[in-house]
């Protein structure tokens, strides 16, 4: 496989499967180890990080041999492919934007992404359409367990997996589910929620994880402690927010229907308008309008669009795909006009 | 109307910036992403590091203590100090863990809750881990099975408890 093959396509967890799927995109679960006998990597020198890198690599190909992963070496690849990668959620922004002996293994599904000399030296991660923390966490479960027949963990009886930040450390899960959740945003009510949310214990975070903005109405709720609590435990409390949120946007969605029809129709159809006509569109202006339009299809006022496709455009309308896809970098300003062009080709429009 | 940056007045500002210049008063700026790039902004300002969750969970005190007494011990496996770890929020090495154990074990505590592993366990470390955290876990269960009140509950985490440890994992 090459990142070329991914191009076309999305994750299989975009597509939009599942209970409540307009609201709640993706599970996802998130393991960091590291191996005893090597230091982490903001102290690894660049020799340790390369035998590091390839015993991983080897130990990875071989003991998930079921899994079909294919291994891309990230000191090899161009910052673009690095980027794409990025932009699909394969990799985290501070290892694309890393230097040095690095890597991520794929399943050909995009389910399964195993970093290697993040900031940790493996970083393992599956993520499921749809709420579906507990096999997304027996998968990453299982996939560890695989790897750690080979390799010696740094573990310790009293804190558990070790860590290069103790904001991970005991068991090292983070575990995410990440919502969509633009009618709470426009009746001024997701502040609120998530203030209910942060004292549970739990991180609202934006598009892309940790240090990232909200963008087009996207939040992923995450567990903020490691330590302390059994990996059930955590995932249970991930959990058990989701349905009150769920139902907080079907109340919030329901609200702007029957009390502010025109207004909501409105901001629907004149972002459907702006996607379907710009010649020049920012990537802000995009996940904005994409984000009114996929409320506008999920409420049944867009009929004629798909829910997968405005799912996939969030992806590949992102600067790294559209310069893909042009086989050139882009300035800004040409990617805003191939972002246009390329969002009109996906809505029926030229 | 398209709002331009400010500095290099021709690109599109997509990057707004509030600061808060005096008590009370604010500033607004609006730049592109090379400007604010270039004037050394952080797109990912959002980040929180543990230097910042230090300096906001601990006092100042706290900190100014933590500094004097702490921050020169060092690992001897890794190099790093318990200076450069307040710097940066990363440790060296998993040795770090135990040279830093005073300094990092209040702080575990705050940000964590806790400062004892419960969960998962490399089948290589054994069964004895496993079932000390597991007597661990069970204590926890039973505490907050009393605050709840659910006795019935609480009557059965205590047998499992004494049965593991009449196997001998108590206390270690």
């Amino acid at each position: 496989m090459e990142i070329n093959d991914l191009l076309e396509n999305t994750g299989e967890w975009l597509k939009g499967q599942g209970e409540d799927a307009d609201i709640v995109i993706s599970s996802r679960a998130r393991l960091a180890r590291n191996l005893v006998q090597f230091p982490f990597i903001s102290r690894a020198t660049e020799p340790q990080k390369r035998r590091l890198e390839k015993l991983l690599r080897d130990t990875i190909i071989t003991a998930c041999a079921d899994c079909n992963l294919s291994y891309f070496s990230l000191a090899d690849a161009s910052a673009l492919d690095s980027r794409v990668l990025m932009e699909r959620h394969l990799i985290s922004r501070e290892l694309a934007e890393a230097e040095g002996p690095r890597g991520v293994a794929i399943s050909p599904d995009e389910a399964i992404s195993v970093m290697v000399n993040e900031e940790d030296h493996l970083r393992m991660q599956v993520i499921h359409s749809g709420l579906d923390l507990k096999n997304t966490w027996q998968q990453t479960s299982a996939i560890d367990n695989a790897l750690e027949a080979h390799l010696n963990y740094a573990f310790s009886s009293k804190l558990g997996y070790l860590t290069a930040c103790p904001t991970n450390v005991g068991t090292g899960l983070r575990v995410s589910v990440m919502l969509h959740l633009p009618g709470m945003v426009i009746t001024k009510q997701i502040e609120k929620a998530f203030e209910a949310v942060s004292k549970m214990n739990l991180a609202v975070r934006g598009l892309y994880g940790e240090g990232t903005q909200a963008q087009g109405d996207f939040y992923q709720i995450s567990n903020q402690i490691t330590l302390g609590k059994s990996e059930e435990e955590l995932l249970e409390s991930v959990s058990a927010v989701v349905p009150a949120l769920v139902r907080y946007e079907r109340m919030a969605r329901r609200t702007l229907l029957t009390e502010n029809r025109p207004t909501l129709e409105d901001r629907v159809f004149r972002s459907l308008g702006v996607l379907q006509n710009a010649r020049i569109i920012s990537s802000q202006e995009a996940l904005l309008h994409l984000s009114s339009l996929r409320l506008g299809i999920s409420l049944g006022l867009v009929s004629q669009l798909e829910p997968a496709v405005i799912n996939e455009l969030f992806i590949l309308a992102q600067p790294a795909h559209l310069q893909k896809l042009e086989g050139r970098e882009l300035e800004e300003h040409e990617r805003d006009i191939a972002r246009a062009s390329f969002i009109r080709k996906r809505l029926g429009k030229d | 109307m398209i709002l331009r940056c400010e500095i290099c007045k021709k690109r599109r500002a997509t990057v707004h910036l509030t600061d808060l210049v005096a008590e009370g008063e604010k500033r607004e700026l609006h730049l592109c992403e090379e400007c604010a790039e270039k004037k050394g902004v952080a797109i990912r300002a959002q980040e929180t590091t543990v230097a910042d969750i230090l300096s906001a969970i601990l006092s100042s005190s706290q900190l100014t203590k933590q500094r004097s007494q702490f921050a020169k011990v060092t690992c001897p496996a890794c190099g790093v100090s318990y200076g450069d770890f307040l710097t940066s929020g990363r440790l060296g090495c998993g040795n770090d863990y135990n040279v830093f154990n005073k300094a990092l074990t209040p702080f575990l505590e705050k940000v964590q809750g806790s400062s004892q592993h419960t969960g998962k366990v490399p089948s290589r470390v054994g069964e004895d881990v496993v079932k000390t955290n597991e007597l661990i876990r069970l204590r926890q269960e039973l505490r907050q099975a009393v605050e709840r009140e659910e006795y019935e509950k609480a009557a059965e985490v205590r047998d499992r408890i004494q049965s593991l440890e009449r196997e001998g994992y108590g206390d270690k």
